[in-house]
């Protein structure tokens, strides 16, 4: 079984292939590096055994988006084994997921879909974060999802359903601020109210992204800067939860290598600042 | 109260299209209508695909322009849905798809192009081999040659069409500036899509070495794949074509078939 060491409490970036070339040649000083699980999901290659490379400078997390916690649908046993493959070759800091559904009768949406927040969800939730849990051999973190509607007979508020699978698998939470602001815009709550409900010893990391705010709803595109009352929201978040490992996503519409870095170095300022206020 | 499978399969077939199905699921409009919820939830799944596919199939889509790729993915998700969590690997039907796809009727040499194109992307993803074993092609005993069996690289596909779909690639590339017209009575192409040094490379190839590799990759003996070649090509030298693909990787093992169990590498 891969070892796991954790991700530094430091800023990190989500690795595309537009920059796999020009990280490795350049190196640029960043704390960590995230991957989509799925991009990896081949027999060989040179995408392969440029991770490979890479994971030999920079911690790796890998982050999946289509294992589907959430499908009423069992567990595809394949992608958990292909996942299982690639972290043993990778050895990563961190594997992680995201708290939504994308498979149904075995057709894939291939997109992460919101799940009813109920018991019935929760429980099969559970299940399956135990499961993955188990056939890992490490925890799972697993991400809070933006989303653009909500269910009638809903009966948990979307932290209190957060805070509940950590607590009842003991897995960790990766908690996407981002997709806390939009949600809280697209479904009228406080995100105060969402930080205060979250267990701190629970966060093993943080996403942060920029949205579309042209339509009715925030869209969660991962295609522009990071928005200036999320980062408000991120400083309540590291002063609730401490220095947390932070991941600069960028999706759609991917800028300079640079961009980037630019706002993972704003990220790490934050980190710092409040690192250094605690330690004084 | 639905249950999460009724959930789950209504907004599923919500987002396809079916808005019948939207009123049992039960979606809190609250500023926004529930329809337009859904609207965008089925942007998002239909767009990924578009670029998703887009990606792979870069050529088609110029092609066709755009708005008659987006039309025709869209239609393609409805007809041969994702059964994967990893949309890398969505797409290998969608050569069949376009052969019936009536828009694209006209377009003959469509269906081809997808074909290489998707070859091309999965050559890319295909397992490594490790360097050809000269040391255990001199240790085979002399007369195991007649049934040596060559292992092709993971990643080698032979990709042939009636079109010449090698030109109409090369001119259409997204970043090509070239003129896209090419002469369709140009004829066919045999291509060989594989993985080598430098990356994925499309060659075309000769009736010989088109019949050699063809009887190669579904294991026929050396001496059979030969013989086939020169037939399709009597001028065809085996020694020649042999070094190149071992220079190249295409050719990376041998293995001697024992005749009384098929199938069974030694």
């Amino acid at each position: 079984m891969a070892s796991s060491r954790a991700l530094p409490a430091v800023a990190g970036i989500g690795l595309r292939a537009p920059h796999v070339a020009e990280v490795r040649r350049s190196r640029p000083p960043i704390g960590w590096l995230e991957v989509h699980s799925e991009n990896y999901f081949v027999d060989g290659g040179p995408a392969l055994a440029a991770l490979e490379a890479i994971r030999a400078d920079y911690p790796v997390s890998l982050h999946g988006v289509g294992l589907s916690l959430g499908s009423a649908d069992p567990l595809d046993p394949e992608h958990l084994a292909r996942l299982k493959r690639l972290a043993a070759r990778i050895e990563p800091s961190a594997i992680s997921e995201h708290l939504c559904w994308s498979h149904v009768d075995g057709r894939h949406l291939n997109d992460l879909l919101p799940l009813p927040l109920n018991d019935e969800a929760l429980a099969l939730v559970c299940d399956r974060v135990d499961a993955v849990q188990t056939a890992l051999g490490q925890p799972l973190l697993v991400e809070n999802v933006s989303s653009y509607l909500r269910f009638a007979d809903d009966t948990f508020a979307e932290w209190d359903f957060v805070a509940a699978v950590a607590m009842k698998t003991g897995c960790k939470l990766l908690f996407d601020v981002s997709n806390v602001y939009v949600n809280a815009l697209n479904h009228g709550f406080d995100p105060r109210s969402y930080l205060a409900a979250i267990p701190g010893g629970s966060v093993a990391e943080i996403h942060l992204a920029g949205f579309d705010a042209s339509g009715p709803c925030l869209i969660d595109t991962h295609g522009a800067r990071v928005a200036p009352p999320v980062w408000t929201l991120y400083r309540s978040a590291i002063e609730r939860f401490g220095p947390k490992p932070t991941l600069l996503e960028w999706d759609t519409d991917i800028p300079a290598l640079e961009v980037l870095l630019d706002e993972a170095a704003q990220a790490q300022a934050v980190l710092s600042e409040l690192r250094d206020a605690v330690a004084a | 109260m639905p249950s999460l499978l009724e959930i789950q399969r209504g907004m599923a077939a919500t987002i396809f299209g079916d808005d019948a199905a939207l009123v049992a699921l039960g979606v809190v409009a609250g500023g926004i209508s529930a329809a337009a919820r859904i609207d965008i939830y089925r942007n998002n799944v239909l767009g990924n695909y578009r670029k998703a596919l887009a990606a792979t199939f870069p050529v088609v889509r110029r092609l066709v322009g755009a708005a008659f790729f987006d039309a025709a993915i869209d239609a393609f998700v409805r007809a041969h849905p994702s059964n994967r969590g990893d949309v890398n690997r969505y797409g290998g039907d969608l050569a069949r798809f376009l052969a019936d796809y009536a828009p694209a009727r006209s377009l003959g040499y469509l269906p081809d192009v997808a074909r290489l194109e998707w070859a091309i992307d999965q050559a890319g993803i295909a397992a490594d081999a490790p360097a050809f074993d000269f040391a255990a092609l001199a240790a085979l005993a002399e007369d195991a040659h007649a049934s040596l069996r060559f292992v092709l690289h993971p990643s080698a596909q032979l990709i042939e069409s009636r079109y010449p779909i090698l030109h109409i690639w090369r001119v259409n590339q997204p970043d090509g500036h070239g003129p896209p017209d090419v002469d369709l009575g140009e004829g066919g192409d045999s291509l060989l899509v594989a993985r080598g040094e430098h990356g994925v490379g499309v060659e075309r190839l000769g009736p010989g070495e088109t019949a050699l590799l063809r009887a190669l990759g579904r294991d026929a003996p050396l001496a059979t794949a030969a013989s086939r070649a020169n037939q399709a090509e009597p001028s065809f030298h085996l020694p020649t074509a042999l070094r190149r693909y071992v220079a190249s990787h295409l050719l990376v093992a041998v293995r001697v078939q024992d005749p009384f169990v098929k199938g069974s590498p030694q």
